[in-house]
């Protein structure tokens, strides 16, 4: 392990150590709330900092899998609910109201809630590598995969939309029981479903630094840089590629899971392109090549936004900042604030960055070349 | 039978509308390769001004056409100097700058104007139908028809037959090499994004009667544009047309025998096919690599 890389897992421990002691100080159930949400955010934009950041698919379609997560969570949830809300014979209530008489075959096996978890990161990755195949298999690139991964998401909503019968249609699915596991109530106002949220986003951030860590991680990252070339060596980019997607499409599935949880619904706006183009401006904004960046972009830039949308005039004028801010961004740093972060930190302290640098540099050199069978 | 003309006639209105939101498009992306997010907010400031125009100053829709084309083109040329420019070697960045652009755009439009949905009149002289070989058709809807042909044929003109357009095809074949021939690239690159802006302007207006008039509007169009673009390869004008063509009459049909919804789902769709096995678009004009 390079002291790079053991500076890094420091810095990324304390500042998840900082986000679980959160609760010993504020003991707010709005303000707990609150933070739980944008904290699922984070989680959501440490998915795309994946496979964007490290592999170079710019998923404009990320929040597809935030939102399929957040359904099967809201599936279970909702066959949970306390017979008083639900329609005669255990139906959900918006089913009766669109005159569906039995519970569909794909609602049945959400009535274990082990499934609809299982489901939740399921159904994603199952998802991700489907399209994966089919994108990557063809060798679509660069600015296609942006537009497919569009098109894709905005026909999961059209759907979602349009099957009101089984998915509430524009309303979602609301009116949720809340989850239980082990005899543990995760209440959406309450500290246990904070706890649950930090100790899933710590899990998911130190499990995307392992993969960008990994050998695999080197080669994702080599795939971003300079794809033929990796191809040449090789190297079944594909398959990595759709590695990538996948891992990505399975934290995003969790971060929506969480989300229905903290908002007690879900609803088509989780698969909306708003939201999904919002991934990207947190990643764009945090340093899209660095997880923690995009973690913290993410949540500095919707806990601004919450903070200042309790005025109405205030929230207009921040979305007008935010786009500006946005342009500026993508134009002077590329990487992003954590980018400008490390360039500083270089300034400051040249041995650490540098000669780190220079090591690190020197090793991916090293382990790209040791596998070297003809190209296909 | 006279459903099917019916029927047809409707997919045409909708085409029309589409080529002329695609065109500055397919200008824009088949020149510059700018992938431009904010076209949809081009052609949302083409209705606003349209509704501006008319609201306190009392212009008609048609003679306001030029100023409209004129205004949103000044604003492309702004932002081509201001931010794009420095993009072209980041292709993906630009998707990201332009959406700000687009945000920004649509914010400022709802701190000014205010959000909620505007109506723009039609002519007073269009306001009429025109019986055409056997089916009545809105006249506005016949104008705009025309008028997005006209400007196809215009565009087509001004590509294939000047000197500008010739200078446009050559930076598109090999920037450097053009450059080193004496053609100011820069200045070339900002003519088109301006002119691929105003024409989404027009777009914006003359859609205007025939929907409301919101921030959001732009939204809706730019999707439908892209694919457009995408289907009908880079860097063909024909392309363009065809593909709204065939996109204008497939969102007809499809929504005629189930609902708007699934049209739209099973277009998307189709076109993530196209693009899947055929990236160069399906009507791709074959370019030496």
């Amino acid at each position: 392990m390079s002291r790079r890389t053991a500076v890094q897992i420091a810095v990324y421990g304390i500042v998840c150590l900082a986000i679980l002691l959160v609760p010993t100080f504020y003991d707010d159930a709005f303000v707990l709330n609150k933070y739980s949400r944008y904290l699922v955010l984070g989680i959501l934009a440490i998915a795309l900092s994946l496979s964007w950041g490290y592999t170079g698919i710019l998923n404009l379609g990320q929040a597809t899998s935030f939102g399929l997560g957040s359904y099967c969570m809201a599936m279970g949830l909702k066959l949970r609910t306390v017979p008083v809300h639900t329609g005669s014979a255990g139906l959900p209530d918006f089913m009766v109201w669109n005159n569906v008489d039995k519970l569909p075959w794909f609602w049945e096996p959400f009535n274990s809630m082990t499934f609809a978890i299982f489901a939740g990161i399921a159904v994603p990755v199952i998802f991700a590598v489907l399209l994966g195949w089919f994108i990557f298999r063809g060798r679509v690139t660069g600015v296609y995969v942006a537009i497919i991964t569009l098109a894709v998401l905005v026909v999961v909503n059209l759907l979602i939309i349009d099957q009101q019968r089984f998915t509430g249609g524009f309303n979602g699915i609301t009116d949720l029981a809340q989850l239980e596991i082990f005899g543990l109530t995760f209440d959406a106002y309450g500290s246990s479903s904070y706890y649950l949220i930090a100790v899933s986003l710590t899990f998911s951030l130190f499990f995307a630094l392992a993969i960008t860590k990994s050998k695999a991680g080197l080669i994702l990252q080599a795939i971003r840089d300079q794809e033929n070339r990796v191809r040449y060596f090789g190297y079944d980019v594909a398959t990595f590629k759709m590695f990538s997607f996948a891992v990505s499409a399975g934290i995003a599935g969790l971060a929506g899971m969480l989300y229905t949880i903290v908002m007690e619904f879900a609803s088509p706006t989780f698969l909306g392109v708003p939201l999904s183009l919002a991934i990207v401006i947190w990643c764009a904004v945090g340093g899209r090549q660095s997880l923690l960046g995009a973690m913290l972009g993410a949540i500095v830039v919707t806990g601004m936004q919450g903070a200042l949308s309790e005025s109405e005039t205030f929230l207009d004028t921040w979305t007008l900042i935010m786009g500006f801010l946005f342009v500026v961004v993508v134009l002077f740093l590329p990487k992003g604030l954590a980018g400008a972060a490390e360039m500083l930190l270089d300034r400051i302290w040249p041995s650490a960055g540098n000669g780190n640098g220079r090591a690190n540099k020197s090793t991916s050199r090293n382990t790209l070349p040791r596998k070297t069978e003809p190209a296909e | 039978m006279e459903t099917l003309t019916a029927q047809i006639v409707t997919g045409l209105s909708i085409s029309s509308i589409l080529l002329l939101v695609a065109l500055g498009l397919a200008i824009i992306y088949g020149t510059t390769g700018v992938i431009n997010m904010a076209h949809g907010e081009f052609v949302m400031l083409g209705a606003y001004s349209a509704w501006f125009l008319q609201t306190f100053f009392g212009i008609g829709l048609i003679e306001s056409l030029v100023v409209i084309f004129a205004m949103v083109a000044a604003l492309g040329w702004v932002i081509e100097r201001v931010v794009i420019r420095y993009l072209y070697r980041r292709p993906l960045d630009t998707i990201l700058a332009t959406w700000g652009i687009g945000v920004m755009a649509q914010q400022a439009i709802r701190l000014s104007v205010g959000g909620e949905l505007r109506y723009v009149e039609m002519p007073p002289v269009m306001d009429g139908s025109i019986v055409l070989l056997g089916i009545e058709m809105s006249a506005f809807r016949l104008f705009v028809l025309v008028l997005a042909i006209a400007l196809f044929a215009f565009t087509w003109y001004l590509m294939y037959r000047t000197t500008i357009g010739m200078k446009l095809r050559a930076i598109t074949q090999n920037r450097e090499i053009a450059s080193c021939f004496g053609i100011n690239s820069g200045r070339i690159y900002s003519f088109t994004f301006a002119y691929g802006a105003g024409l989404a302007g027009l777009a914006g207006a003359l859609v205007s009667p025939l929907k409301s008039v919101s921030p959001e509007m732009g939204t809706t169009y730019v999707v439908d544009a892209f694919m457009i673009v995408v289907l009908g390869g880079v860097e063909s004008l024909i392309g363009t047309m065809a593909s709204s063509a065939i996109l204008g009459q497939l969102y007809g049909f499809v929504a005629f025998f189930s609902n708007d919804t699934f049209a739209k789902a099973l277009v998307l769709l189709a076109i993530v096919v196209v693009i899947r096995f055929r990236p160069q678009g399906l009507f791709a004009a074959k370019v030496r690599a």
